[in-house]
């Protein structure tokens, strides 16, 4: 920027003094002066983002939650954390006149008496139901390629807290309308809850102020839902994008890939239009369901009453696992010593999933300890690559889904016309044998993929099969497909200038130009 | 960043438009132009719409549905600007290692370890004095989770069941032994309990009449169970919901959430499923009046197990 | 003082005071009538309305509350009873003019399975004292005639026989020992749907869901859908108790059975569904397919757009 001396005296000289980037220039030349970020900046610009598309499945879980918070928002204008008991005189029918609570009142009212306030819900419960799918394909992603070993066991654990908490406010957040399904999903916490051993019925005490139902969960649920729980995911997603940042994108083996450097597009202009129109289709996409598909129908469900039930409850998808678990162990119950430990509560939904997020949690160490693999890995696997990791990873998503799967047990009997006692016992068959046969095949499969298959980062050639004029048959690889060529190119690293060939910018000598001392000085 | 212990990297020349990493990746630039711009028209207009729909309070599926056209168009525009009329590079970037040298990691551990070293030296007792004050207060300040809840005590254990407990129904309306026909289920209360969520969660009752006659469910209760009326505890004992699913004619209790089945003649023992404990019995006489009351409370803890049900 | 009460008029403040104590005045006499309307309300909310003082029924037994015609207004004709009932249900006899036509269907389409006098065999139970709305209900939608006398629970199939033909079987098996319930038919005119959406989840949920999707219950027994039910069939259902179905008689009155019937028709059958697609009524498992195979799915595809394949 080049410094004026005395203020200048005529337009072009003012002109003149904002150098050849104009305003913006002299813009960046203030925020510079007070913040010094035009060398950060221009490096944050030049980030180089690789361009494979499962890169962008983590994306999909930040966009979700950008919508949730601002969705969020607007239904805590109107929602009322209280168990206070009113009489509902709004606009359902069906419950004009009933004593409900002041929560379930305040989340029909939304559903019906408020301006878009339908919309909002239900955009917010899809958000959440959406953001933990992509959590998990995201995760998969990430454990697949091999992208949790050094340096990012950090950010792994980073993204297994999210996952914990966020399936934690999940669960939270269903509950708070007080309605007859979800009440019943707190009826079962506060029973799991109560099966801990030693201290369970303390815990349960704490956590609910006293014995069931009390006055205080839902109070307490709502500003863990909405202040807490948020606060402490807004900042992991915070410190989870830093890491990211600053250790730059891992990227798949490829043509000019290596441990040392990132090959594919800026920042600034592509990657930011990119990913700011993914965040336009994630809210597309969640817009257009929340208006067309109506999901926890709340007003359907009546105020809970803890006499009330239903029958075909489950919960939200994400804790079905967990149901599905409930429902094929068997009743082990011990009693002795004059105390009980109900192992059939205790063991599927506490210790199960104690052990799952264990392994979760500490796979970087346990791949350690069966590779003795220490070194820094900016280059990803292919799955076929470590068949014995990729198989371990196809059977315990396979052991959840199946564990998934139980949890519709009434479901599953209802549309295939079988018994249901058949079905829970063909489910506690399929729990061992499922993940078993997945890993089993998965291994299987890509010890095959790995010896076929094509060269890395190429898509297959077609064949030109031609006859000649004898009769022969000769066959002769396609030419390479344009969109192919593209990694036939060098990469190189982001231009400093562009010479826009219409003389709208000066640029000088290479890439220095003289201030207004005489002195050059190198741009980059 | 870490730029500084780098040398300056050499100025890179200025780069053309030919540059091939520079180049589009459409074919047809004209092409995707016109349809990114009839994209971003549409979007405007879904907006509008959207802008409408809210504005004359339309139906709510067409709130959702402007917006997210509008959006939908909106992305697509804008991803297809960012995929085909954009740099298609590629760029490569420099990874700089992360780690920093020997010398400064040795500077920063002295640091800690040296300036720490002196200030602490031959004054371990203030250290360890120091060490307890902070362990104490840790622990003193997990008391006032305390303030959470109430204590368990018996809590856990008790109902309002007691011996002459009028049974009535959830509006109040008591019993009477020609209620129900066999084949009839109703959800009972001890009277003056019935509207109150706190006692309804855990005195709630069901009440079953699968015969005429009396029923003897277990050795011993020959008389809980008169003209066939027989009441367990509604509170599932696997995970306390209420099991109000009854099939008259396999005479089952069927819990809705787990699908644990009870025998209803046969103490309401476990069948299949996940429940461990029979659900418990009240048992029953008709007053002088004809109507239903409880002998006597239940004679075991009601519900899921916990630590401290012997 | 009477002389300064001209003046008192004149005065600029006059006329606002004056506004100020009328619309104070209708807003004390606004509240003190909604305060009444509320506890109306309220008091509707005990269905059971004629037993208010049902905390100390010693003093007289209540009326009976089965929707029997001992509990009804009766209409006799030539000495026989033909109809009972109140406003909100009216049970009537079939005429004793179809018997002939009865008989001759039921030789035809019954007599195969329960005998020529319905009194049962080895493939179907007895039909005798069962009163008219059981047969009627069972003939009309169509569970009867029966196409696999195996199954575990026969399903509701287009019916063989036309209305008019279930209420001549019913007629027949009627005259062979005359019984309760009658056909009920509901007049859901002034049914109070927050009633019936309360006894419903209580009562009816349990089996049916609380959307009154149905579902499948043990051992091959299952809750039907009530998307295809009349306002007599479910009528006929409660107070009969059809196979596993409990039998609601004592505990519900007319007016109550007339709620929940209404609800049924009205607010399950024709659910407002302001969301958008109800997804079955199935709830969260259906919900948690199309949130991962169009939302995530869906976004997914869009990620393979934007990116790279290789």
């Amino acid at each position: 920027m080049p410094l004026a001396i005395g203020k200048p005296r005529t337009k072009r000289e003012a002109k003149a003094a904002q150098g050849p980037y104009g305003r913006l220039g002299s813009v960046i030349g203030e925020l510079d002066d007070r913040l010094g970020i035009a060398k950060g900046g221009r490096t944050f610009l030049d980030k180089i983002f690789p361009d494979h598309w499962s890169f962008m499945l983590g994306e999909i879980a930040l966009y979700s939650f950008v919508i949730l918070m601002v969705t969020g928002v607007y239904l805590t204008l109107y929602y009322v954390p209280s168990t206070a008991e009113v009489i509902y005189h709004g606009v359902y029918a069906p419950l004009r006149g009933t004593r409900v609570t002041e929560a379930y009142a305040s989340t029909v009212n939304l559903s019906f008496a408020v301006r878009a306030g339908l919309l909002m819900r239900q955009m917010h419960h899809w958000a959440a139901d959406v953001f933990l799918g992509s959590i998990v394909i995201h995760m998969a992603r990430i454990f697949f390629t091999g992208a949790f070993r050094k340096p990012r066991e950090l950010n792994w654990t980073i993204g297994m807290t999210l996952m914990l908490l966020s399936l934690a406010n999940g669960f939270i957040g269903y509950s708070l309308p007080d309605d007859l399904i979800s009440g019943t999903g707190i009826r079962i916490l506060y029973s799991i809850v109560l099966s801990i051993p030693l201290v369970g019925s303390y815990l349960a005490f704490f956590i609910f102020g006293g014995s069931y139902p009390g006055n205080e969960i839902i109070p307490r649920l709502f500003i863990i839902h909405v202040l807490v729980l948020p606060v402490i995911l807004a900042a992991l997603i915070g410190a989870h994008l830093f890491l990211l940042v600053r250790q730059k994108h891992t990227q798949f083996p490829g043509k000019g890939k290596t441990e040392h450097n990132v090959v594919g597009s800026p920042m600034f202009p592509t990657f930011i239009a990119k990913t700011t129109g993914f965040f336009f289709m994630v809210t597309a996409v969640l817009a257009l369901l929340g208006g067309l598909a109506q999901i926890n129908p709340i007003w359907q469900f009546g105020q809970y009453r803890p006499d009330k039930i239903s029958y075909a409850v489950q919960p939200d998808w994400y804790m079905g696992w967990l149901d599905g678990v409930l429902r094929i162990m068997p009743s082990w119950e011990f009693t002795g010593f004059g105390h009980t430990i109900p192992f059939e509560v205790f063991l599927p939904a506490v210790v199960f999933p104690g052990i799952i997020f264990t392994l979760c949690f500490g796979w970087p160490a346990i791949e350690r300890i069966f590779t003795k693999d220490t070194a820094i890995h900016h280059l990803l696997d292919r799955p076929r690559d470590r068949p014995k990791r990729t198989a371990a990873g196809a059977a315990v998503i396979a052991l959840l889904f199946t564990c998934f799967g139980a949890s519709a047990t009434d479901v599953l009997a209802n549309f295939f016309n079988v018994s249901l006692n058949v079905v829970l016992w063909t489910f506690r068959v399929l729990v061992f044998v499922v993940p078993i046969l997945a890993g089993f095949i998965t291994w299987k499969i890509c010890l095959e993929l790995q010896h076929g298959g094509t060269g890395l980062g190429q898509r297959k050639r077609a064949m030109v099969v031609s006859r000649t004029a004898a009769g022969e048959y000769v066959a002769v690889p396609a030419d390479v497909r344009p969109g192919d060529e593209r990694h036939e190119i060098d990469a190189v690293p982001v231009p400093t200038h562009i010479d826009l060939d219409d003389g709208s910018v000066e640029v000088g000598a290479g890439n220095t130009r003289p201030d207004a001392d005489g002195v050059r000085r190198v741009i980059r | 960043m870490s730029d500084e212990q780098h040398e300056p990297r050499a100025p890179l020349p200025v780069a053309t438009l030919d540059d091939p990493q520079l180049q589009f990746s459409a074919k047809h630039p004209r092409r995707i132009e016109n349809l990114i711009s009839l994209s971003f028209l549409l979007g405007m207009i879904c907006m509008g719409g959207f802008g409408a729909a809210f504005w004359q309070n339309w139906k709510p599926w067409t709130l959702g549905a402007t917006l997210g056209a509008g959006m939908l168009f909106l992305g697509f525009g804008v991803i297809s600007w960012g995929k085909y009329l954009m740099p298609q590079g590629p760029f490569v970037e420099e990874r700089h290692v992360l780690a920093s040298t020997e010398a400064e990691r040795d500077a920063m551990a002295g640091a800690i370890v040296e300036r720490g070293t002196v200030v602490v030296r031959s004054r371990r007792m203030m250290l360890g004095l120091l060490g307890g004050a902070l362990g104490v207060f840790s622990i003193v300040a997990i008391i006032p989770l305390r303030a959470l809840g109430n204590l368990p005590k018996t809590t856990l254990t008790k109902t309002n069941w007691r011996r002459g407990s009028l049974v009535v129904d959830s509006n109040g309306r008591p019993v009477h032994r020609d209620d129900l026909q066999p084949g009839g289920l109703l959800t009972v209360f001890p009277a003056g309990y019935e509207t109150n969520e706190q006692t309804q969660a855990v005195d709630q009752t069901v009440l079953i009449r699968p015969q005429s006659d009396n029923l003897v469910t277990e050795p011993g209760r020959d008389t809980w169970a008169p003209d066939g009326y027989v009441a367990y505890s509604k509170v599932c004992t696997h995970l306390g919901c209420p099991v109000g699913l009854y099939e008259e004619e396999l005479k089952i209790l069927v819990c809705p959430c787990h699908q644990s089945i009870f025998n209803v003649l046969d103490g309401a023992v476990p069948k299949f499923g996940p429940a461990p404990r029979p659900l418990p019995q009240l048992p029953l006489y008709f007053d002088g009046s004809g109507y239903l009351r409880a002998q006597d409370g239940y004679d075991q803890p009601i519900g899921p197990g916990y630590w401290e049900r012997s | 003082m009477m002389r300064s009460l001209p003046r008192a008029l004149k005065h600029r403040a006059i006329l606002p005071a004056a506004l100020m104590a009328v619309v104070g005045l209708g807003g004390i006499v606004t509240f003190a009538s909604s305060a009444s309307a509320t506890s109306s309300g309220l008091s509707s909310l005990n269905g059971a309305g004629t037993e208010g003082t049902a905390h100390s029924p010693a003093a007289a037994k209540q009326p009976p509350n089965t929707g029997t015609s001992n509990s009804s207004v009766k209409v006799y004709k030539n000495g026989k009873l033909v109809a009972y009932g109140n406003s909100a249900i009216r049970y009537t006899y079939p005429s004793s003019g179809y018997i002939p036509a009865g008989q001759a269907l039921f030789e035809e389409f019954c007599s195969s399975c329960h005998g020529a006098s319905a009194e049962g065999t080895v493939r179907a139970p007895n039909l005798v004292g069962l009163g008219p709305a059981t047969i009627d209900f069972w003939v009309s939608t169509g569970r009867m005639p029966a196409e696999n006398t195996t199954a575990v629970q026969a399903p509701r199939k287009p019916a063989r026989l036309s209305d008019h033909q279930a209420v001549e079987i019913a007629a027949f098996v009627n005259s062979l020992d005359p019984s309760e319930p009658a056909i009920p038919v509901v007049n859901t005119k002034g049914a109070n749907l927050a009633v019936g959406a309360e006894l419903f989840a209580l009562n009816c949920a349990a089996c049916h869901t609380i959307t009154g999707a149905g579902d499948e219950l043990a051992y091959s027994t299952y809750a039907p859908s009530l998307r295809a039910a009349t306002p007599t069939q479910a009528a006929e259902a409660i107070r009969t108790g059809p196979a596993n179905m409990p039998r609601f008689t004592g505990n519900l009155t007319d007016a109550q059975v007339r709620d929940i019937v209404a609800f049924v028709t009205e607010d399950i059958q024709h659910a407002a569904n302001p969301g958008g697609f109800a997804l079955g009524g199935v709830g969260p498992v259906a919900e948690g397919f199309v949130a991962l195979l169009f939302g995530v799915g869906g976004l997914a595809l869009v990620g393979f757009w934007i990116g790279d394949r290789s």
